[in-house]
């Protein structure tokens, strides 16, 4: 179903739009909150990769 | 003899431009010269304005074939019709990119989506002028300070209205500095213009190596209408991060960038022909572009007061308006407007998380709109 080409159309896309962009991007900040527990996985020897960089 | 001679010189001023030059050609000509003072004496993007000036120039001159098939700039027109040029673009900023502001400071990023209403405000504003929904949700996207976004959300809304929302797109990134900060003012007191902000966490090479991966995975599982733009905005991000390809980091963010700018700029500056731009819809573009820039500023900073309400530790209200795309000018416009009420409040690497947040907000709100407007 797509929106009808009317104000109506244009209200509903842009409440459904903006409603569902806050929603999708607090699920990358969950997400993001989320990094700091991959340090548990360990470390990357930063030093050894710029050493050995092509 | 002298007939045949005025005879013979008036078919040869038929084969030039001259014949055919209208009214049309020397504002749009005019236009082009101001862009390039704009880009010379006051330092407006010169980057951008200098090639887009230019190819204005070039195209508007009747009888240039630059912009027909067999010239250069028709060539450079089909790399963004055909959408090779804005992935590349983003790919370029990608390798240009560090994400840890973003990465360290997460509860910000919904600031990216806080500053966006501005697009939804322009798409009704031009849905009340009479476009169709396509061509508002285009016009719309302007909101977003995003360049490539929004010629990607063009060519697949509404590839007639390309050089007019490019033009407002960047020129409105070009203005910011000028129309942010009297928003910023307004909607904020004194007091919270000075909050400063807690030093953010130091983020590790792990997460910074694990960030474009799983938001490439993330775009293409939840977005796959914008994901060819961010897609290549991670794997430039990759490439920068991984430390072991940095003369391929170092291309893409230099040489491929520079390229590719050339290639964008005389491409937008070609479209800008007299009896294409010179149009009623253009003025109404133009409007609708700064509206969208306007309320975009206004919902950012006023999201993040509202953000304040539920917060122990306040957070700055002028960091908002950085949730508008255009990186890292709203940044640095969120830190020089900070700077003129405290000397030492140096806002710069916190408005980079919502500023980065935001280029991925213009491509959620994109993704949803094409997917609700039913276009691939």
């Amino acid at each position: 179903m797509t929106m009808p080409d009317s104000l109506y159309g244009a209200l509903m896309l842009s409440f459904v739009d903006f409603f569902m962009s806050i929603v999708m991007i607090s699920g990358i900040g969950v997400v993001l909150a989320l990094f700091p527990l991959l340090n548990r996985l360990g470390k990357v020897d930063e030093k050894g990769l710029r050493e050995g960089h092509h | 003899m002298i007939e045949q001679f005025f005879a013979f010189l008036g078919a040869l001023a038929d084969q030039t431009g001259l014949a055919h030059l209208w009214w049309g050609n020397l504002v749009m000509i005019a236009i082009g010269c101001g862009m390039i003072y704009l880009a010379i004496v006051k330092r407006y993007e010169p980057l951008l304005l200098v090639g887009i000036g230019f190819s204005c120039i070039i195209s508007n001159v009747p009888g240039s074939d630059l912009t027909q098939p067999g010239g250069l700039f028709h060539y450079a027109y089909q790399g963004v019709e055909l959408l090779i040029v804005p992935p590349l673009i983003f790919f370029g900023v990608g390798a240009m990119t560090d994400f840890a502001p973003m990465i360290a400071n997460p509860k910000l990023v919904i600031l990216g989506a806080a500053a966006h209403l501005g697009i939804f405000v322009a798409l009704i504003g031009a849905k009340l002028l009479g476009f169709t929904l396509h061509e508002a949700g285009a016009i719309g996207i302007i909101g977003g300070a995003d360049g490539p976004m929004a010629i990607f959300m063009t060519v697949k809304l509404a590839p007639h209205l390309l050089p007019q929302i490019s033009v407002a797109a960047y020129s409105y990134m070009a203005l910011m500095p000028l129309i942010q900060p009297p928003v910023m003012k307004l909607l904020t007191t004194p007091e919270e213009r000075v909050i400063r902000m807690k030093q953010s966490r130091q983020v590790t090479r792990l997460e910074k190596i694990a960030f474009p991966i799983v938001i490439g995975i993330i775009v293409n599982m939840f977005f796959p209408p914008v994901a060819p733009l961010i897609t290549m905005l991670m794997l430039g991000n990759l490439f920068r991060e991984v430390l072991v390809v940095s003369r391929l980091a170092k291309t893409a963010a230099n040489d491929l960038m520079n390229v590719i700018i050339i290639v964008l700029t005389v491409a937008i500056g070609s479209t800008m022909a007299a009896d294409k731009f010179l149009t009623g819809s253009t003025i109404e573009i133009v409007v609708l572009g700064l509206v969208a820039f306007v309320f975009g500023t206004g919902s950012g900073v006023v999201g993040a007061k509202l953000m304040n309400l539920f917060l122990k530790e306040k957070i700055n209200p002028l960091l908002g308006s950085a949730g508008i795309a255009s990186v890292p000018i709203a940044a640095r416009v969120s830190h020089n407007v900070a700077l003129e009420y405290d000397k030492e409040n140096y806002l710069i690497y916190h408005a980079m998380g919502p500023n980065l947040a935001g280029v991925f907000g213009t491509a959620i709100s994109g993704g949803i709109m094409l997917a609700l407007l039913g276009v691939k």
